[in-house]
């Protein structure tokens, strides 16, 4: 039974008549090969054109795409066969061989081959890659109409007019191919005698299936993808399935239905289906098990003449007597509903299943709906009635048909429903908890029904309504092809109408306030009262869409998905590479189904829809968040502040200085402007800064952008204007030193200054000009001396009427003082919020405002490379005391002392070398050559925590003393004071560092060695004299590398361990009263003695010591020991001695020693000294600090001390405090 | 002409001042060889190699107040010998007038810029100079006030200048080579080259050459080097002071006591700037250890 539901056609074109069409397998193009010799490219998703190929001469009537190379081959009528690039848009060569015309052409799935068929009855192999011909099939004795790959195996499928269908083998040519390797001739004999050679000795290519049962010529044959069935269309009007098995092929069965000509035919990529299509101008649709027509489309005037599927989507196209059409045999939108977290919707196999958005699962299939409509039509739509727990499912078949269906309480399989209700409609929504409306197209007419499926009310729609929707509680929507109306169903009244061209789909928001009215290429918003609030157009598809929470629609289109807020914003989420139905958004997650109807979750960022909701409703927490927490800094975000007013926003995302500049300007905020401008310092932008700084009346930044422009007339008039008496002044001088007499005299006129104004006639030779200025003012002295200096008296000028003179109007508010007072607009509540959130932004903020306090020393900055600048030109002039202005021939240098604020603030002077040096260097050592104390003395506090600078006193004084050395220069002045270099070769300011004398390894090389040498010699004053130096120049050095470093630290290790060692045997030699190691110390208090054996002890057990020092230690103790009866102890210091000593003779006394011992190990003396337990000593009190014990250490040094010493002096280097923790000693930059 | 160029009579005499060969500068010229108007010129440079030798007495002495009055020149020669010996307010304020008078004459500029120069008045010192027509000493002494401002980019410029109207003069060299010692890098070896030529010749080595010499051997790290040219100096002068001062610096940079330099600087001048500056520093020193109180073990 055929049913003849419209065509769901996604792609028409008009052209001449389509002979070939290819898919390609990635990408939304076909290929289509024309009667008129042209090929066209098309893109069938955006319905455009993209290339024409045109070379063939004559129809071209095969056409395939290469699967993975960018290539495709044509055949046609001039017996060619093309091979082309579609990159490069040309064809790449041109196989020549068939004598007739070439029917199709086939690229092989993974060999360099391709097949073609030919009039010329001939099938061939032919490689692309070296171009030529491998191999010739004949067989067939008429036309061969169609010959195609396995998709698999090696075999080929071919179809002729003589009626019959050829299988062909082609292992042979495989063989024969890919195994290049020589073989032997016995090899080639086996294999020769394996394959059964053709009657012209051919084992290429052999007939293995010949299939005859086609009444006339067989126009098509195909190849099942999996299964070994074929699949034929011949003039006899039938569509023949054969089957094969390894050694026979057999006619299974004919699918009649054609009523011309079958001219091509194939079977569904995923489905049990055949497609054929004919000259009867029908595609019909067969079921690949039955046999039986499932569906049948019919075209008007257009006979067709080829059939292609995709291989991967549900698409196939048609080539027909004028064009090509893509389609799509069923409906991939898999029907759905939500109801708060859970998803209904039918699954390809008809089985209703529930997904749940908290748990993100998917339940097991609940129903089976198999027996709803027919095969192979699914079901349209999906509506759930949570009260009822019921479904009402509608599908097209029957020209639409509804069914009303109770959801089994658990999902327990796909059971079949029980009871159901049933009715004709092609559409059905649940209106409320007990009733449902059923919309029949054909007789226009609603039905409200109960849960029993019977009719309680009746009502017409408007006429021309297509389709019918939920419309909010009580109300439906109608949906017509132009225009949507809302309609109450209790009132049985239209409440609203709107003019919307055809709306598909209907999606309301989660509050029910919203929805959104899906076109084929327009979402349009609409509130619940269907009154328009926004609408877009996209140019491809528009899918599905889905509300967020926060009232932004997500919408899916072809290969997007893209957010809309109700104003219209919208932009894309992401790229999708299948297409998706989407069914909720909840944060980063997109629930959505695919076309295989499985539920899947796509993560998303949300952050740009968020922001711009958040700007839109104006929640600049929100906005805040969403700044500090993603990197949502980009052009397109900046524009967009912009664009949409909002510079003042837009300003906090900007780095670039340009662009905060046109921001700041837009949005007024000068002080960001200011402060860019100077780091940009380009005339055109000062320029601009000042139109807008007199535009808000603040005259305090006019005045410096004056002056960075130095428009003199205009900074003398500004000062007019703002009672500046004193800048005026200024400016007159300026002028005079300018030579610039027209603004001398505008000044003097600014000033009311006669006296200026007359001198300066005077020198310009304008005497009589001067005369009348002096004679104006009543000045007569002045008046008569320019008389004599013309040699005039007053009886030879005759001077006009004079009136009073004019003063210039004096300013009466000290405007200068003040910029004009401004509302204080400055920080909208997004800047508040950003202050109140406090980060970075605040900080740059708070500067901003500091931006023309600096405007003084600015003033300053100018005066200093002026002076230099007048020295130099040998202009003279005690005037210029600051500010020439001369505006030729201005140094480069200084303009960048002008731009460069920052750096110079000691006004006239440079800092000196010495001031580089503490700017350049961390280090301490770096500080102190620079002579500042102080800040070595805090970096040396803050590293390793030093406090007693005492010590140090001495090598800061030594570190300055080398850091300046004297050059004579001028005779009677002091000699130039240069500063001495570490680097060199070093040139730049930032990189130069001071000379410390005494690098690491010269203290390595002397005090180290000399403390080490005092050991071995028994010198332990020395020792420690110079061991605390070494301390003391490795504190305050630099390293040249970070290796020196690193030695330098060991260095400073061991030293401090060398000091705490002779320490302890300084402490015992004090204690004993002597400096031999064999005292008798048996008249001494127990107490001492015991302490004296201790200490020997502890010398032992300093780490980092060298081998031979502790071989002393160890000698020493055991020595001690033994004379004082301490036999244990003894013999513990003896089996060390003998284990690790280097001295070949203290081994030897060690062994006497050992040999003694071992006749009674015992102490006479029990004393705190456990050597099988690891400790380390206490460098204040010498005692032993076990390992988890509490102890404080010294940052520097690292000893370790007992708690009640932390806060002490570290006795060991004698500077740092004991238990402070620092950053650690910094010796490289 | 000008007197000072390479063709005048007055160009042995004013190099042999500028290499500080002041010895020579007194006995090998007297003013009755040079022509008339280059007499006073004479005389001003042998006053002031007598200040440079430490002679100022002698000098104010044989300046009266009439020639005083009548020669600028000389008034200004006197007030420099009197601020050389002793510097005093009045000697300032003298300078300051001669300057504001007197400005146009080379020796005012010379001689009273450097007395503002060392009263700390630079900007007037330098607005004084620049009213110099072409006058390399004042060059010399702008680089140098520069310098001492730490405006080497201001120092740099005034070199060039001069270098583009005197090309190679003994002058322009020795200015760019001060400006070099305090550029760094490459200019140090310049600079060595230009102090090691003038050292090293004979005919014009002093003991200021020699210790410049030193002063670049030791920035460029050749401390032996630097060494023996200070000790060169030293054998020659054993009393200059910037010599003890630079061995002073030298046993510092070498890691060597600096004690028995200071004494020999400190017998030679006891307020020499470094042990000056040194013990205002040796006083920071305590002023800022003291802000840490350390406590010491009980």
């Amino acid at each position: 039974m055929a049913s003849t539901a419209p065509m769901l056609t996604k792609f028409e074109s008009k052209s001449s008549r389509a002979k070939g069409i290819a898919f390609h397998p990635k990408r939304p193009w076909i290929l289509v090969s024309l009667h008129s010799s042209t090929i066209q490219l098309w893109d069938y998703r955006m319905g455009t054109l993209i290339d024409r190929f045109e070379e063939h001469d004559g129809p071209v009537r095969g056409i395939d795409f290469h699967k993975t190379q960018p290539l495709f081959v044509s055949g046609g009528d001039d017996y060619k066969i093309k091979v082309w690039s579609y990159q490069t848009r040309r064809c790449l060569f041109t196989l020549n061989g068939h004598l007739d015309y070439v029917r199709t052409v086939f690229f092989h799935h993974e060999l360099p081959w391709i097949l073609s068929a030919s009039d010329d009855q001939t099938i061939r192999i032919w490689n692309w890659q070296n171009r030529s011909l491998i191999c010739t099939m004949t067989g067939h004795n008429h036309y061969t109409m169609c010959a195609q790959f396995h998709p698999k195996e090696d075999l080929i499928v071919s179809a002729s007019l003589d009626q019959s269908v050829r299988v062909w083998d082609i292992s042979g040519l495989r063989k024969k191919h890919s195994a290049p390797t020589s073989m032997t001739f016995e090899d080639q004999m086996a294999r020769a005698s394996q394959n059964q050679a053709d009657m012209f000795g051919n084992t290429d290519a052999v007939v293995k299936f010949v299939l005859e049962g086609h009444d006339r010529g067989v126009n098509w044959v195909a190849f099942h993808p999996t299964l070994p069935l074929i699949v034929s269309a011949g003039d006899d009007r039938l569509v023949k399935l054969w089957r094969m098995s390894e050694t026979k092929a057999w006619e299974v069965d004919t699918c009649r239905g054609h009523f011309q000509n079958a001219s091509a035919c194939l079977f569904h990529p995923h489905q049990d289906l055949i497609l054929s299509v004919g000259e009867d101008k029908t595609i019909r649709v067969w079921d690949l098990n039955k046999r039986t027509s499932v569906q049948s489309f019919k075209r008007e005037n257009d006979r067709f003449w080829v059939i292609a599927a995709h291989p991967e989507i549900n698409l196939f196209a048609a080539g027909h007597d004028n064009g090509v059409m893509v389609f799509k045999l069923e409906r991939e939108r898999p029907a759905s509903a939500v109801h708060q977290n859970q998803l209904f919707f039918i699954t390809k196999d008809k089985h209703v299943r529930s997904y749940d958005f908290t748990k993100n699962v998917e339940s097991p299939s609940m129903l089976s709906l198999k027996r709803l409509g027919s095969a192979w039509t699914p079901p349209r739509t999906l509506s759930f009635n949570p009260a009822e727990r019921s479904v009402l499912v509608t599908t097209p078949a029957d020209s639409g048909s509804y069914e009303l269906i109770n959801l089994p309480r658990d999902a327990s399989g796909a059971v079949e429903p029980s009871n159901t209700l049933r009715g004709s409609g092609t559409s059905a929504v649940f209106v409320a908890r007990n009733r449902f409306a059923i919309f029949n197209q054909t007789n226009q007419q609603i039905d409200i029904k109960d849960l029993t499926n019977a009719t309680t009310k009746t009502i017409k729609p408007p006429p021309g309504t297509t389709d019918m929707v939920f419309g909010g509680p009580g109300c439906l929507l109608l949906i017509s092809p132009t225009t949507v109306y809302l309609y109450d169903i209790q009132q049985k009244k239209q409440l609203a109408e709107l003019a919307v061209l055809g709306v598909k789909y209907v999606v309301w928001s989660g509050d029910g306030l919203h929805a959104a009215l899906l076109s084929k290429h327009n979402v349009t918003i609409v509130n619940k009262s269907l009154e328009q609030v926004s609408t877009l157009h996209e140019t491809i598809r528009i899918k599905s869409a889905t509300w967020d929470d926060a009232g932004v629609l997500l919408y899916s289109t072809l290969n997007h998905i893209k957010y809309t807020l109700m104003n219209g914003d919208n932009g894309i989420v992401r790229t999708l590479e299948h297409t998706v139905y989407l069914v909720r958004v909840k944060g980063r997650s997109v629930y959505c189904l695919d076309r295989a109807a499985k539920p899947k979750v796509l993560t998303i960022d949300p952050t740009e829809y968020r922001f711009k909701l958040a700007l839109v409703k104006r929640h600049y927490d929100e906005m805040l968040n969403i700044i500090k927490n993603s990197s949502l800094v980009g052009q397109s975000i900046i524009a967009y502040l912009q664009k949409k007013g909002y510079p003042e926003i837009a300003l906090q995302f900007v780095q670039d200085p340009q662009t905060r500049f046109e921001l700041a300007i837009e949005c007024g905020n000068l002080d960001v402007a200011v402060d860019m401008a100077k780091q940009l310092d380009r005339p055109k932008l000062w320029q601009r800064l000042s139109t807008e700084a007199l535009a808000h009346g603040n005259h305090q930044i006019v005045e410096m952008t004056y002056q960075k422009l130095r428009s003199f007339d205009k900074l003398s008039f500004l000062y007019l204007t703002t009672g500046d008496q004193e800048k005026l002044q200024r400016m007159a001088k300026i002028a005079e030193h300018r030579g610039d007499m027209t603004s001398r005299f505008q000044n003097a006129l600014f000033l009311g200054d006669v006296d200026m104004r007359i001198e300066m006639l005077k020198e310009a030779d304008q005497y009589p000009l001067a005369y009348l200025t002096a004679k104006a003012h009543g000045m007569e002295e002045q008046a008569r001396e320019i008389l004599e200096m013309s040699g005039l008296s007053e009886g030879d000028v005759r001077s006009p009427e004079m009136g009073k003179p004019v003063r210039p109007p004096r300013a009466i508010a000290p405007t200068y003082k003040a910029n004009w007072p401004t509302k204080s607009a400055g920080t909208s509540s997004f800047e508040k919020a950003l202050m109140a959130g406090g980060g970075e932004e605040t900080a740059a903020a708070g500067q901003d405002t500091n931006g023309f306090v600096e405007e003084e020393d600015l003033l300053a900055e100018e005066e200093a490379p002026r002076n230099g600048h007048l020295a130099e030109e040998g202009e003279d002039d005690e005037a210029a005391a600051g500010w020439d202005m001369g505006d030729d021939a201005v140094p480069d240098a200084e303009d960048e002392d002008l731009v460069d604020v920052g750096a110079e603030t000691t006004g006239a002077a440079g800092s000196s070398e010495a001031d580089l040096w503490t700017r350049n260097s961390p280090l301490a050592a770096d500080h102190a050559a620079a002579g500042n104390f102080e800040s070595a003395m805090n970096l040396l506090n803050r590293q390793v925590g030093a406090v007693n600078f005492a010590p140090l006193e001495e090598r800061f004084l030594e570190i300055y003393a080398a850091s300046r050395t004297f050059l004579p220069a001028n005779a009677g002045m002091p000699p130039l004071i240069n500063f001495v270099r570490r680097t060199v070769g070093e040139t730049d300011s930032r990189k130069i560092l001071p000379l410390i004398p005494r690098d690491v390894e010269s203290v390595l090389a002397s005090e180290v060695a000399q403390g080490k040498n005092a050991m071995k010699a028994n010198k332990l004053e020395d020792g420690l004299q110079s061991f605390q130096r070494a301390l003391r120049l490795l504190m305050v050095n630099a390293a040249a590398t970070q290796s020196q470093a690193q030695e330098a630290q060991h260095a400073i290790r061991q030293s401090s361990q060398y000091i705490l060692a002779m320490s302890i045997e300084l402490e015992r030699r004090r204690l004993v009263g002597s400096t031999t190691t064999t005292a008798d110390i048996s008249s001494l208090p127990p107490a001492t003695r015991k302490r004296a054996l201790e200490l020997s002890a502890y010398f032992t057990v300093v780490e980092g010591l060298e081998a031979q020092h502790t071989t002393l230690a160890l000698f020493t103790a055991m020595q001690f020991a033994a004379k004082n009866r301490q036999m244990g102890s003894a013999l513990g210091f003896a089996n060390k001695l003998v284990e690790v000593g280097t001295n070949a003779k203290f081994k030897e006394t060690a062994r006497r020693t050992k040999a003694a011992a071992e006749r009674s190990p015992t102490d006479a003396l029990e004393i705190d000294f456990d050597s099988f337990t690891a400790f380390e000593l206490c460098g204040g009190s010498y005692t032993p600090i076990y390992a988890g014990d509490v102890s404080a250490a010294c940052a520097f040094d690292g000893v370790k001390y007992l708690p009640k010493y932390k806060g002490t002096v570290c006795k060991v280097c004698g500077v740092c405090e004991v238990g402070k923790v620092g950053s650690g000693l910094r010796l490289t930059v | 002409m000008d007197p000072f160029s390479p063709e005048g009579e007055l160009l042995n005499i004013h190099t042999a001042f500028i290499q500080a060969q002041y010895p020579s500068v007194l006995s090998d010229y007297t003013t009755s060889d040079f022509s008339p108007t280059n007499r006073l010129p004479v005389q001003i440079l042998q006053y002031r190699a007598q200040c440079a030798l430490g002679q100022s007495d002698e000098v104010i002495a044989s300046i009266s107040d009439a020639d005083a009055r009548s020669t600028p020149d000389l008034a200004a020669v006197r007030t420099y010998a009197s601020y050389l010996q002793k510097p005093s307010a009045g000697a300032v304020q003298e300078a300051e007038r001669l300057a504001e008078k007197e400005g146009d004459n080379l020796s005012v500029q010379l001689l009273c810029g450097t007395i503002l120069a060392r009263a700390e008045k630079a900007e007037q010192a330098l607005q004084l100079l620049a009213k110099h027509t072409g006058s390399l000493d004042a060059v010399a002494l702008t680089v140098q006030i520069h310098l001492l401002q730490n405006r080497t980019d201001l120092a740099l410029q005034q070199a060039k200048s001069a270098r583009s109207f005197a090309q190679d003069a003994l002058l322009v060299n020795l200015a760019e080579s001060w400006v070099g010692m305090r550029q760094g890098g490459e200019q140090y070896q310049k600079a060595f080259y230009v102090f090691e030529e003038l050292a090293q010749s004979p005919s014009s080595a002093s003991a200021m050459s020699l210790v410049a010499q030193a002063v670049s051997e030791l920035h460029l790290g050749r401390m032996e080097e630097a060494e023996t040219a200070l000790n060169a100096a030293l054998e020659m002068e054993p009393e200059n002071t910037t010599a003890l001062a630079n061995k002073l610096v030298l046993d510092a940079v070498t890691g060597r006591d600096i004690a028995e330099a200071r004494t020999k600087l400190e017998s030679a001048d006891k307020e020499h700037e470094i042990l000056a500056d040194m013990m205002a520093k040796r006083e920071g020193f305590h002023a800022a250890m003291a802000k840490y109180s350390p406590k010491f073990e009980p």
